[in-house]
């Protein structure tokens, strides 16, 4: 082959004459971003991203019809190139119509796969189900209790009767660990020899220290309480969150890490400065914020004035907690909500809540007030405290100003404005103020060594370093008060950077993969889920009021199996299952697109309507590269999908809006495999499960022996592709190879032979089967005897079928059926 | 008629039969019954002829010819009499015919309020010559020479006035000195690119195939253009005749017409002219005993524009949705089923004959340095003589509106020409003396394109033209590729905004984002030259998409989402014919009380200003301005 030399990206390249500047270029390692191209089809230059400049030529040329020539000099990255790329993705993307990530994952502060979880549990892999969300959060028994779940808030269910119910689900699995034989234990990676001190045994340091132990590191805990779990032993009730369950939770993240040193204090008995002394290579400090704000009202250090934590940590540790009969709580978030009904529980005869704004603006769980006033908690709105009256030595009423709601404040809420003269008094015997928290500042150094603002350690937002080199922060410490899910998502944030950090390598922030989104609920066009039939959200069984206030048991009993994959079948499964394999996205990242520049007209297709359970067509995902058409035509011969319309307004489809049955589609899913977005897809599938294996072997349904790559989990077979190496199909397959071999993984397979004695079948042992089988066939000879193998059995199994048949039972009437 | 395989034996044939014919005839009446003459009421026109000469017992000829390019006065009739030169008349109506019959058949004065003058050297006391008005003046018909002047169903008539002799001399020529003839006259791609015509079937005619194929390009799809179709339909064998000249130059057994199915009377008269190619044996096999074998079809196009792109012209024919791909490899290497091909457009072809009747020498005398011969125009828009024109390449944008085109209507202001139709640009008034050739348009940013020619004056909005432009384009991309499919509607989507006054000062920059991904990033020339009629609005008229943007004003008061009118109370005189003619009742008043117009009822239609008497002139129509009236209606003189 005749060589010739050219310069690439400014080296100077000899290669062989005929190529293609993207030929070229992959061989000098270079990637060029292409979205229409595919070795199996004819070039075609539609997508344009593949332009590169080429010397002397007047225009941007495309890589992937472009023949290289004897001393053309190729730029693959200027200026103009990018740029050109850049824009045609981002118009691209502004008719590109669909989530990436599901926006319930995108909710969470962890980043759980939240339709990975339910789509496990759906298949009944539960354990699975909860390893899957370890990966994200280690606490799942807590949050599937007390998660205030921005996931659900988000999900596009809320369009129909309601959101799934994620946190049930949650619960589920994690319960379902808890009770199993042998909960779930992650492996550990050899050790690094590296050490971290987690201050603080809160969400945010225990998450930080589960995922720093699986990456080889020792980590050490310190927490001041006399056990861990932060707030979530101190600052939520028993009826909540059981301590026992929580126990089990953090046991499980405690017998992987090194010490625990309780009863220790930052500040105190220790510092930043000692334990970077004691080798500590990094430090992650997760402190919380536990200390209680004040209501800056006269009388409040009278006694019978109680903060809601210090109320809720002297009920949990068993100490006087000073709480009487009358009991007024200050304040509309949940703490409020726990410090009442855990007052009614011990012993107090009238709770009443005073909120200074209305039931619409309250931060606590909706059904967290809605299970508080069924248990008797009045809830006073528009009510402010103003003043404490005191009589004999202790709080004997409450001052109130009536409020009226104003303009919004920063936060969006309407601002309370007291109404002059409206004053009135309350009697009571306890006030509870549960009106905020405040880092406990007396812990951290006050000499400038680590820079803080307001208390808070000031940390960089994504990467969590401090101001001191190998220190991290995060949790509520730094942000303020907040929940468990955002503490755990900072210590799982925390744990990646640490271990950037041990590992040697500069601690920057990593770059967030592009997603794609429909939008807000509100965005999300009418008919998106017109045609989805409705199903009820399961409710978990809860103990009644009159029952659950006179004790602590836990209230909320879980979802039962069956409620559990009831409710599994309302995920919209709304995450694309291209993630991994989206050419779009990865560009999309590669190029930093800023996906909102245009989309100054909209067109949205309407949903396909397919009878059949292959191929799913979803054409708001269609970027019009011709590939599922070219194959299906070039490669395939079928012509089942074409180019419809001229224009603007172009898009892939059936004739007439046929289904592809009718278009003639034969389901070889070439078009799947081809495509390079999530416009195609399998329809099966719930969500992308990546393989664990892959394993090449050969077709069993026919002679033509295509080669197949299975894509396998735990030993299941997740899905068959065709090989692009196999030398009998490169990279083409049928139905049946494609679509036909998922069967092994159904629970109906006979594993055990049946043996029908007196009209029915029992289950017999292989020997029994055999010996039976064996004696049969001996009352025959070969003239009587035909053998039909199943396409459903291996090859090899075939093969031994026939030569059995004609060995042994010397016939040679042998068949098999090649049928899905 | 056998076939014979000597030309000067079929010339003589068809003058003879030409000549018989007109001898036989005391009168010819001939009809320019093209589809713009047909549109002009050319066949009731014919028809009253015809019925009025049978009742008069007259007997004359009536012939339909094509079109000689003065669509303003369409239906134009000319009258020939035995030993007289042809009398023209234009503007022809079928009431008026008998005063055509009465004053010039019957009786002998050729004077009539219709007449434009006499055609061919000699001359009729005091009837001026045609040719002489300034419309025609500085024209050289030579694509056209034939148009108007043939019966285009008559081959004979085509050979009588020296069609086919280019051929017969090709044929007697090497296949080199063809081409080099060719080459000699400079002629370059009338379809738009402008691809030296010699050197492209050079390529091809050196392309080594089993093979080879040319194809005429009558896929002609611009807004406003005609040119081919009217050369189709007036003179089909001069095409023919230029096709088979190219076969024989570049070896090529097989040819196609790609003509749009909108064209079916082109349609019809290509087929009645093959036919009669056939039976005089110029086409098939063994060409006038040359030996050269030619057989033709022809592909009626669904109607893409994009077909009109060489690559997807190809598709089409093959069977497959239209749609380009990249170059190389050329059509010239591999076009048509991997062939080598050579494309041409149905003017280039139809000069070809021509250039070698009379040689290249005489073709290259017309025109500029680089752009020589003529080209035809499709003169449309604000000019008051629109029509088809061919002038030799040089003259300049304002011979061509003022001198030939008379002009601006109605004393409005010349604002500025687009051409090259979609693909093309604007040019200013300021640069009307630009030239129209390849190198001089394309300075200004525009392009010759085939031959659109739209004439703007001070009402049409630049903005809303490039939109309009924009609308074309986006329905009209084949949908390939991603900067042509999904950028020229986004670049529409930007201009309607625009338009409807939803713009923000960032679409502006976006926009010019746009076109230079569009321009440089597009698989095809479509698409390439889909931007050309933004970029140069927002060259040449800045300003008024600033306007558009930043003062919420139209400058043209065209844009409607942009202008409001208003009836001035002090020039109302309550007469209610704006508020009766209203479309959308958004005008209050009555008798005595002047009218007012209510702003959110007003649709904009601008029929109020339309109907209100030229007397009063009371509406006003504004942009970014509003007028202080009173808000409901005072009575008359109260202002």
């Amino acid at each position: 082959m005749e060589k010739i030399k050219v310069t690439i990206d400014g080296e100077v390249q000899e290669v062989e004459k005929g190529l293609s500047v993207l030929d070229i270029a992959s061989q000098a390692g270079i990637e060029i971003p292409t979205l229409c191209h595919h070795p199996d089809l004819e070039r075609y230059a539609a997508c344009r991203v593949c332009l590169v400049e080429v010397k002397n030529a007047r225009n941007p040329m495309p890589a992937c019809v472009t023949q290289v020539m004897d001393g053309m000099a190729i730029e693959t990255r200027t200026e103009e190139i990018d740029n050109i790329r850049r824009v045609v993705l981002e118009l691209l993307l502004s008719e590109h119509y669909g989530d990436c990530v599901a926006p319930c994952k995108m909710a969470c502060p962890a980043g759980i796969d939240i339709q990975g979880q339910i789509a496990l549990i759906a298949d009944g892999r539960y354990e699975e189900s909860l390893i899957r969300i370890k990966e994200s959060n280690p606490l799942p028994l807590v949050c599937g209790r007390v998660c205030p779940r921005f996931c659900e808030q988000k999900c596009r269910r809320n369009l129909l009767e309601g959101p799934v119910g994620i946190n049930m689900l949650k619960r589920f699995v994690a319960d379902y660990d808890m009770n199993s034989d042998g909960p779930y234990t992650p492996d550990l990676k050899p050790s690094t020899g590296k050490k971290v001190a987690v201050v603080g045994g809160g969400p945010a340091g225990l998450s930080a220290a589960y995922y720093l132990v699986q990456e080889g590191h020792q980590v050490d805990i310190y927490e001041a309480h006399p056990k861990l779990g932060g707030m979530l032993r101190y600052g939520i009730p028993e009826y909540r969150l059981p301590k026992a369950t929580l126990d089990k939770e953090i046991e499980g993240i405690t017998k992987l890490c090194g010490k625990i040193e309780i009863n220790t204090r930052l500040g105190k008995d220790y510092t930043i400065d000692s334990l970077k002394k004691d080798g500590y290579d990094a430090v992650f400090v997760a402190i919380g914020a536990q200390s209680s704000q004040s209501m800056r009202v006269d009388g409040e250090d009278a006694p019978g004035v109680l903060s809601g934590i210090d109320f809720l940590r002297d009920v949990v540790i068993g100490n006087e907690t000073g709480l009487g009969k009358k009991v007024a709580v200050v304040g509309g978030g949940n703490t409020a909500m726990d410090a009442a009904r855990t007052a009614l529980r011990m012993g107090a005869e009238k709770v009443i809540v005073a909120y200074r704004r209305s039931r619409a603006e309250m931060p606590a769980n909706a059904e967290e007030v809605e299970q508080a006033e069924e248990e008797g908690v009045e809830l006073a709105f528009l009510a402010a405290p103003a003043g404490i009256k005191v009589a004999d030595g202790r709080v004997s009423g409450m001052e109130c100003i009536k409020m009226e709601l104003g303009e919004p404040d920063a936060s969006g809420r309407r601002r309370p404005v007291p109404i002059k003269g409206s004053e009135y008094t309350m009697e009571l015997d306890t006030i509870i103020a549960a009106i905020g928290q405040s880092v406990d500042n007396t812990s951290l150094p006050q000499d400038g060594a680590i820079e803080l603002n307001r208390g808070y350690p000031v940390v960089d937002s994504e990467t969590m370093l401090t101001s001191i080199e190998g220190v991290f922060s995060g949790g509520d410490c730094t942000t303020g008060p907040a929940t468990a899910i955002e503490a755990i998502g900072a210590g799982k944030r925390a744990a990646a950077y640490i271990d950037m950090y041990l590992s040697g390598k500069p601690v920057i922030a990593i770059d967030k993969p592009y997603s794609c989104s429909k939008g807000e609920l509100y965005e999300v066009r009418d008919s998106e889920f017109a045609d989805v039939p409705t199903q009820a959200r399961v409710d978990q069984e809860t103990l009644a009021a009159d029952i659950r206030k006179r004790d602590f048991a836990e209230i909320e009993l879980g979802l039962t199996e069956e409620q559990a994959l009831a409710e599994t079948k309302r995920c919209l499964q709304c995450g694309c299952q291209d993630i991994y394999e989206c050419k779009l996205r990865e560009y999309a990242t590669e190029y930093k697109v800023d996906d909102s520049r245009y989309g100054a007209r909209q067109y949205l297709m309407p949903r396909v309507k397919d009878a059949q359970n292959f191929i799913n067509r979803d054409y708001n995902k269609c970027i019009t590269c011709g590939m599922c058409v070219r194959m299906c035509q070039e490669v395939r011969g079928v012509g089942a999908v074409s180019f419809i319309n001229r224009g603007s307004a172009t898009v892939v489809g059936t004739a007439f809006g046929a289904t592809l049955e009718e278009a003639g589609c034969k389901f070889c899913a070439a078009c799947v495999d081809a495509c390079p977005t999530g416009a195609l897809l399998d329809d099966k599938n719930r969500w992308r499960e990546l393989p664990a294996h892959e394993v090449a072997t050969i077709c069993p349904y026919c002679g033509v022996g295509c080669q197949l790559i299975l894509e396998t989990k735990n030993n299941k077979i997740i899905r068959s592709v065709p090989d692009d190496n196999g030398p009998a199909n490169l990279g083409q397959a049928c139905v049946k190879g494609r679509f036909g071999l998922t069967f092994v993984n159904s629970d109906e397979r006979l594993t055990t032979p049946l043996i029908k004695k007196n009209g029915k079948f029992a289950e017999a042992t292989w020997d029994e089967a055999l010996d039976l089988v064996a004696k049969k066939f001996a009352e025959y000879d070969g003239s009587q005897f035909v053998a039909i193998s199943s396409a459903k059995a291996t090859n090899e199994e075939n093969y031994l079928m026939q030569k059995f048949a004609r060995g042994v039972m010397g016939t040679n009437s042998v068949d098999h059926c090649a049928r899905l | 008629m056998g076939k014979t395989s000597d030309f000067k034996d079929i010339k003589e044939k068809a003058i003879k039969s030409y000549e018989s014919w007109r001898q036989s005839e005391p009168v010819r009446i001939i009809v320019g019954a093209g589809t713009c003459g047909r549109a002009a009421g050319a066949d009731a026109v014919i028809e009253a002829l015809k019925d009025e000469l049978e009742r008069r017992q007259i007997k004359a000829a009536v012939t339909r010819v094509g079109c000689i390019g003065l669509c303003y006065l369409e239906p134009l009739v000319d009258v020939v009499k035995q030993g007289k030169p042809r009398v023209c008349y234009g503007n022809v109506t079928p009431d008026k015919v008998s005063s055509i019959i009465d004053g010039y058949i019957v009786g002998d004065d050729p004077q009539s309020d219709m007449l434009l003058g006499s055609i061919g050297d000699e001359a009729i006391d005091g009837v001026p010559k045609l040719f002489d008005m300034p419309v025609l003046k500085p024209q050289v018909r030579i694509a056209t020479r034939n148009c108007g002047f043939v019966d285009p169903e008559d081959i004979n008539q085509y050979i009588a006035r020296g069609g086919y002799t280019g051929l017969d001399k090709a044929l007697k020529m090497t296949q080199e000195e063809v081409i080099e003839e060719v080459s000699k006259s400079g002629l370059r791609g009338r379809g738009g690119a402008g691809a030296p015509t010699g050197w492209k079937w050079n390529l091809c005619r050196q392309s080594s195939g089993d093979k080879k194929y040319i194809i005429c390009n009558a896929d002609e799809g611009d807004p406003g253009a005609f040119m081919d179709r009217s050369v189709l339909e007036s003179d089909p064998h001069t095409v023919l005749e230029g096709m088979l000249i190219g076969a024989y130059a570049m070896g090529a057994t097989d040819g196609y017409i790609y003509c749009r199915a909108e064209y079916p009377q082109a349609i019809k008269r290509l087929n009645q002219a093959m036919v009669q190619m056939e039976e005089y044996g110029l086409l098939g096999e063994n060409i006038l005993g040359s030996g050269l074998n030619f057989h033709l079809k022809i592909k009626e196009g669904a109607g893409a524009f994009v077909c009109g792109e060489e690559t997807a012209l190809m598709m089409s024919i093959e069977g497959n949705r239209g749609m380009p791909r990249p170059r190389p490899p050329f059509p010239a290497q591999s076009g048509l089923w991997g062939y080598p091909t050579n494309i041409n457009n149905v003017e280039t072809w139809a000069n070809v004959s021509a250039i070698m009747e009379k040689g290249g020498q005489w073709y290259a005398s017309y025109g500029t340095e680089k752009s020589k011969g003529t080209k035809t125009f499709a003169l449309a828009g604000k000019v008051n003589c629109t029509g088809l024109i061919e002038v030799p390449m040089g003259i300049s944008l304002h011979e061509i509106v003022y001198d030939i085109g008379g002009g601006i209507p109605d004393g409005k202001k010349f604002k500025a020409v687009q051409t090259g139709g979609p693909s093309g640009g604007f040019i200013p008034a300021n640069l009307d003396h630009l030239t129209a050739d390849y190198e001089s348009l394309a300075s200004a940013g525009s392009i010759m394109g085939s031959g659109a020619m739209v004439v703007m004056d001070e009402d049409t909005c630049a903005v809303d033209m490039a939109r309009y432009f924009l609308t074309f384009t986006q329905s009209e991309s084949c949908g390939k590729c991603v900067p042509c499919r999904v950028g020229t509607g986004e670049m529409l989507g930007i201009l309607e905004k625009l338009c409807a006054d939803e713009s923000k000062p960032e679409d502006i920059d976006r926009l010019m984002q746009l076109c230079t991904t569009v321009s440089r990033g597009s698989l095809c020339a479509l698409g390439g030259t889909a931007p050309n009629p933004v970029l140069t609005s927002l060259r040449y008229f800045k300003d008024e998409y600033d306007a558009h943007v930043n003062e919420h004003r139209c400058p043209s008061l065209m844009c409607k989402e942009l202008i409001s009118f208003y009836i001035d109370p002090a020039k109302c005189k309550a007469c209610m014919i704006c508020a009766r003619n209203c479309p959308s009742e958004a005008i209050k008043g009555g008798k005595k009380l002047i009218h007012v117009i209510d702003q959110d009822k007003c649709i904009r239609c601008g029929v109020c200003l339309e109907k209100c008497p030229a007397k009063f002139s009371a509406v006003i129509k504004l942009s970014g301005d509003k007028m202080d009236v009173p808000d409901e209606p005072i009575p008359v003189g109260e202002a």
